[in-house]
């Protein structure tokens, strides 16, 4: 992790730089962010995280991000999963009903650059939304919110079929909360051309999108961000100055 | 036992109640086999259960499936048969059922902190906003019409409909087949054949298919749904999930489409 910095006044950016060379099968990392109250974290990520072929091990990535009563903006590069790869992922974001959040997953199968489909390996793929809903419910104080586990074999009918990935190389979720129907109106825009769609649930705005590269998703979710985050963070957007190398 | 799943050697952080479940669905896969000479009352239930006359709604839902037909990717019986048959291999067999599996366990043993736990992951696993109504619909529907059958829970409150988690389909359909005494296996292929029943009859009216056409799908679909049931049983938690990103897109989109005959 580099220094935090503050390039826009109190939100402190902070860049996550992975272990070069990426993950391999046996690989365990765990990344825990905590963001207190009245804070404002927005973390990034210099370049992909690549997940490299496995000899039978399965390399891992866990990350918990935790807001309360804070701001959260977590936009972090995407994931390249090389063919071959068995890789579980999970980030799980817990807000309390004071904090607000704009994130993202970006997810790469395979090279196609390269022209490297990811057709042989294992995918486990968890991104979550919870919420401590305080009095709401008797039993149960932590509930999700969202929750979404992509489970892949390369080998699987679901890469090429309509209903599933459709040939499309990258996918991913842009998670937003707390929105009104209004906050998706304006996203909707942004999708023209695109293959996506925006949704509300439970208060959190749910945006997916797949594309033949990661790159389209990334702007994709770059332009959603920028129109989000003034409504939803309070603060005009400021790309941070590393997404421009 | 041939059936202990081998990935369980995976060298990741495993909460204790993921061990906890393993364990719980291989106790489920050894009592799979049990549905083959189900009493003739409990059959009868499960029929009724199943039933398009049950007065729950299902048949405004289409779950994308509109929208599908809508932009061509739907258009002739084949690709209505890879449509439902992808989505029920790599979403209710993934997600849908297993869950079913667990909740049903949860209701036998009076769990209902894990009943609440896997409704909520459920709810929690609908990306749209048309989704999870139509879960919470489903659920809440089946919950009233149960009460007629003097099958009734506190658990989501006087009025199920207005719970701020709600009622998953799934949750109130594992309600209902624990308290009649009815094997888990048997209500997952029942809800197995709910679910494709109403998703070919959704094809069948927008596509437009024929009757027979219909019916030719659901004979194809029936061996399918009876496998996926099976293997739904032998699920690890940590393999449950989906792959049908473009579903969900479909149904994101089926909000904003111009003219609509279903509510998903």
């Amino acid at each position: 992790m580099q220094r935090p910095f503050h390039p826009e006044g109190d939100p402190c950016h902070v860049y996550l730089v992975h272990p070069p060379g990426g993950v391999v099968g046996g690989d365990e990392l765990r990344i825990d962010v905590q963001v207190d109250p009245g804070a404002h974290a927005l973390i990034t990520t210099p370049a992909a995280t690549k997940f490299y072929r496995c000899d039978g091990r399965v390399s891992s990535q866990t990350q918990q991000l935790r807001a309360a009563g804070a701001s959260l903006e977590w936009l972090p590069q995407e994931n390249i999963f090389y063919r071959g790869g068995d890789v579980r992922t999970a980030t799980r974001v817990h807000l309390d009903a004071r904090s607000k959040f704009i994130g993202w997953e970006i997810n790469c199968l395979g090279l196609p650059a390269r022209g490297e489909p990811f057709d042989a390996g294992t995918l486990r793929l968890d991104l979550e939304l919870w919420k401590d809903q305080g009095e709401m419910t008797a039993q149960m104080r932590d509930v999700p919110i969202f929750i979404d586990r992509l489970r892949l074999r390369g080998e699987s009918p679901a890469r090429g079929a309509q209903w599933g990935l459709a040939g499309q190389e990258s996918v991913g979720t842009l998670l937003a909360t707390p929105v009104t129907a209004a906050h998706v109106d304006l996203v909707r825009e942004l999708l023209h051309g695109h293959l996506a769609a925006v949704s509300l649930v439970d208060g959190v705005l749910v945006l997916r999108a797949l594309a033949p590269q990661a790159e389209a998703v990334r702007h994709l979710f770059i332009a959603a961000w920028r129109a989000l985050r003034p409504g939803v963070i309070g603060r005009e957007a400021v790309n941070p100055r590393i997404w421009a190398t | 036992m041939s059936r202990t799943p081998t990935r369980t050697r995976m060298r990741i952080p495993i909460r204790t109640a993921d061990v906890a479940l393993a364990t719980q669905a291989r106790t489920i896969a050894a009592s799979v086999d049990n549905s083959s000479q189900l009493p003739s009352l409990q059959h009868l239930r499960l029929l009724h259960l199943a039933s398009p006359a049950l007065p729950i709604g299902g048949f405004h839902f289409s779950q994308g499936l509109e929208y599908a037909v809508d932009c061509g990717w739907v258009r002739d019986e084949t690709s209505a048969l890879d449509w439902i048959g992808g989505i029920a291999e790599s979403s209710m067999a993934t997600l849908d059922l297993p869950v079913l599996y667990r909740l049903h366990a949860a209701w036998k043993r009076n769990d209902y902190l894990d009943v609440q736990r896997w409704n909520a992951f459920l709810i929690a696993s609908r990306e749209t906003a048309e989704l999870r109504a139509e879960d919470r619909h489903l659920g809440s529907a089946l919950l009233r019409v149960l009460v007629e059958m003097q099958l009734t829970t506190e658990l989501f409150g006087a009025n199920p409909a207005k719970h701020p988690v709600g009622v998953a389909h799934a949750t109130a359909f594992a309600f209902a087949c624990a308290n009649w005494q009815l094997d888990a296996s048997a209500a997952a292929q029942t809800f197995a054949w709910a679910w494709t029943e109403n998703q070919v009859l959704a094809a069948v009216k927008l596509v437009p298919l024929g009757q027979s056409a219909g019916q030719r799908l659901l004979h194809a679909l029936i061996p399918r749904m009876a496998a996926y049931s099976a293997r739904a049983a032998d699920l690890l938690d940590a393999d449950i999930g989906v792959c049908t990103a473009l579903n969900a897109v479909a149904s994101g989109r089926h909000e904003i489409q111009y003219t609509r005959l279903f509510r998903s």
